[in-house]
């Protein structure tokens, strides 16, 4: 931009010349030194930060990895995963009526959720193609709407149109099922799951220092690592090279011959099972199922932990998943802590946390929003 | 490859700060952990805490739970794993406990089965909590049922209007004090009028319920007159209902968690001034002259003791003594005794089942 003489860069441009090729990674080192300033002040029990990140890693891992596909199909971040969720709840409570405990218990709820997620996933397809471009948002409140329906068929139906007849889930009333369910049968069924072999827990002296104790949830990390392994291999196969291709420009692909709306559908339906297992893993690590809430917990924080990891709405890989949960998570550990310590007063702890939380979420849209313009300027 | 770079630093970070700030808790005596809400979920926990810190300094370490605790569950459960990463913490009081407080109990308890849990206003199924907490608190919302209705009947109500939401109704106690009122209703020959309100956890947030709440209750007092007893299960909800009450002349016998400063300060613009903090008579007293100011006396009541403040007070009080092994949670007349003297007010305990205990516990309503 020339100005009376003197070429004025904008910031953006200033930006791209002093971080170059580094502008990919702004967002994760941005939250990165945000996460060591927050340890070094909050004064944090590193093996507590350590363990928790552990379990985290393999809570939210998977949840977060189901939002990669529909990204590559050009449909942004998927915020329909909590209608996967939903069927993997659903299917836990059925799981938890019947009694099937331990891992076959977990297999059975995955199974019993595959059918439902597929359904919901192909409505939500559905819906998301007679949105073309507004995707997101789209998604988003046809999130609010599965959960008045959710909450319709839990609190009313069951009980009366669905017969039921469990002491323990139902309400003393017969109708509608408790807020909380104990999932004690299927707690840690996974995280444990290979604990024939090694219970993951590393504890140790480190001459004075301790190390530990720390639990690694094995199983989880396991099956994490093969939905890694899956969708790499998924995107190398024709329907992977389809998907890119209709992310890519849907129109090309149209007049490729890709059937760009069967694609965009399969999509959802992967990352809707995807969510639904993944919500399956998430609640046998918490052990308790809030069965009007747990759902509403996941979409926004696994999708901020995919952008914290340096994700866009339009590119998204595994590295960035791990990265974005191992940095969001850590964040959301320290942060309320390293307000109290800052402050002094521990509410303020919360609020900070908030503010840091949410402030960086928007930052990284922004920041996003800004290397989307780099290219087109440069 | 500059992923990779990012991840190597972060890495080297995290070693280089521990080698360099390994934290040693070296204290000699104990620690109690207390979670509240802050002060814009219900100020009179987090008031209690700050009382506790008071009078035991040094004793209590002192976290809060997230504003938005139905979608932050994460951050809840590390909050109190957090407090149980410090070994010298032995008890751990929990107000309110909000979901996501069972799971965390029993993680802790995986690795610390010595830490003792005391879990106050429980929003969990309470079948399910008092398997896990050492000591639970409660007002009895059972026993509220009926009394709060009676109440309303004697301040003159001819109509008994209960605001709620679908969430709230999946509570089993909040569902069994609804339906118990709806009896109490009918045999005192009052009309039961169940009105749903917006969840004040779902999209539109907090400000939808409480304007939700400004709206209805004019429409309501114009439909059913003024001798209607106002009451909703939600916390946010207290404020704007008693100010609603206060313009159109109806009748709020006692709030959601039943306290002199859950509302009332707000809705009268009370000021609560430094002699006032945790001076319940005295609150009380200013309120009562508040309302008489505006010829609403008689149609406002509620506890003389804050429920809030003394599930906080009192529940470090019972998790100090067990520590100390001064005391047996499971006694309930020594809990009682101690919880009496804690707020200098008579009450009467109840506990939930044989399997825990979970103690639900009355007090006598004052009318301002």
């Amino acid at each position: 931009m020339k100005r009376g003489g003197v070429e004025v860069r904008s910031f953006g441009y200033f930006l791209q010349l002093r971080t170059g090729v580094f502008s990919r990674s702004m967002v994760p080192a941005f939250f990165a030194v945000l996460c060591i300033i927050g340890v070094v002040v909050a004064k944090l029990d590193l093996n507590y930060l350590i363990n928790e990140i552990f379990t985290r890693l393999g809570r939210n891992t998977f949840l977060v990895l189901s939002l990669l596909i529909p990204v590559v199909a050009g449909l942004g971040l998927n915020f329909g995963i909590v209608i996967g969720a939903m069927a993997g709840q659903i299917a836990l409570v059925i799981v938890t009526h019947y009694r099937i405990e331990g891992l076959t218990g977990l297999a059975v709820a995955m199974l019993i959720a595959l059918p439902l997620a597929v359904l919901f996933g192909w409505l939500t397809g559905l819906v998301l193609n007679k949105a073309k471009g507004r995707e997101m948002v789209t998604g988003m409140i046809l999130g609010f709407f599965a959960n008045g329906l959710y909450q319709l068929i839990f609190l009313v139906l069951v009980g009366t149109v669905i017969p039921m007849n469990n002491p323990t889930l139902l309400l003393p009333s017969g109708i509608g099922i408790r807020n909380t369910v104990d999932l004690i049968g299927v707690a840690n069924a996974l995280d444990r799951a290979l604990d024939g072999i090694w219970d993951g827990l590393i504890m140790f002296d480190l001459g004075p220092i301790p190390v530990g104790p720390w639990r690694i949830p094995l199983g989880t990390w396991l099956v994490t690592g093969l939905l890694c392994g899956g969708i790499s291999f998924l995107m190398k196969t024709r329907l992977g090279q389809q998907m890119r291709a209709v992310g890519e420009d849907g129109h090309i692909a149209s007049v490729a011959g890709i059937p760009v709306n069967r694609i965009r559908i399969t999509a959802i339906v992967y990352s809707t099972v995807l969510a639904a297992w993944g919500q399956l893993i998430f609640l046998q690590n918490i052990g308790t199922l809030n069965t009007y809430n747990s759902h509403e917990q996941i979409g926004m924080f696994s999708i901020a932990a995919l952008l914290v990891g340096g994700a866009s709405t339009r590119k998204a890989g595994i590295g960035n998943a791990i990265l974005g949960v191992f940095l969001f998570h850590t964040l959301f550990v320290v942060s309320p802590l390293a307000g109290q310590a800052v402050f002094g007063i521990p509410q303020i702890g919360e609020y900070f946390r908030v503010f840091l939380a949410y402030g960086v979420i928007a930052v990284a849209l922004v920041l996003h929003a800004w290397q989307n313009r780099l290219p087109a300027k440069g | 490859m500059l992923r990779k770079k990012v991840f190597f630093w972060v890495s080297v970070f995290m070693i280089f700060v521990m080698m360099t700030c390994a934290v040693f808790a070296a204290a000699p005596t104990f620690k109690i952990g207390v979670v509240t809400g802050t002060v814009s979920q219900n100020e009179d926990e987090y008031r209690g805490a700050e009382a506790a810190i008071r009078k035991y300094p040094g004793l209590i370490k002192h976290v809060t739970y997230p504003d938005n605790f139905m979608q932050e569950q994460e951050t809840t459960i590390a909050q109190i794993t957090g407090l149980a990463a410090d070994r010298s913490v032995k008890a751990i009081v929990v107000n309110q406990a909000i979901p996501g407080t069972v799971a965390a109990i029993r993680k802790v308890k995986e690795t610390r089965p010595d830490i003792i849990f005391i879990a106050g206003e429980p929003h969990e199924d309470p079948p399910m909590l008092e398997r896990y907490a050492d000591a639970a608190l409660i007002s009895n919302n059972r026993a509220r049922g009926k009394s709060i209705v009676q109440l309303a009947k004697k301040m003159g109500a001819k109509k008994f209007l209960h605001y709620s939401f679908p969430r709230h109704m999946s509570y089993q106690q909040l569902a069994e004090r609804r339906d118990i009122m709806r009896q109490e209703c009918a045999k005192l020959g009052l009309e039961f009028i169940f009105v749903t309100a917006p969840d004040p956890m779902g999209e539109g947030g907090i400000p939808a319920a409480q304007q939700f709440i400004l709206e209805d209750v004019p429409r309501q007092v114009a439909k059913h007159g003024k001798d209607i007893a106002l009451f909703s299960t939600n916390c946010a909800m207290q404020e704007p209902l008693i100010a609603a009450a206060l313009k159109t002349g109806a009748i709020v016998p006692e709030q959601c968690c039943p306290s002199p400063t859950h509302g009332y300060p707000g809705a009268l613009g009370l000021e609560i001034t430094q002699d006032m903090k945790g001076n319940f008579p005295k609150i009380a007293q200013e309120i009562s002259k508040e309302i008489a100011k505006k010829g609403a006396a008689g149609r406002f009541a509620t506890w003389p003791v804050a429920t809030g403040y003394l599930n906080t007070t009192a529940g470090v009080e019972l998790a100090k003594l067990a520590v100390e092994k001064k005391i047996k949670l499971s006694d309930i007349k020594a809990v009682q005794q101690t919880v009496e003297k804690n707020t200098g007010h008579k009450m009467q305990f109840e506990r939930l089942s044989n399997k825990g205990n979970y103690y639900m516990y009355l007090v006598d309503s004052i009318v301002f």
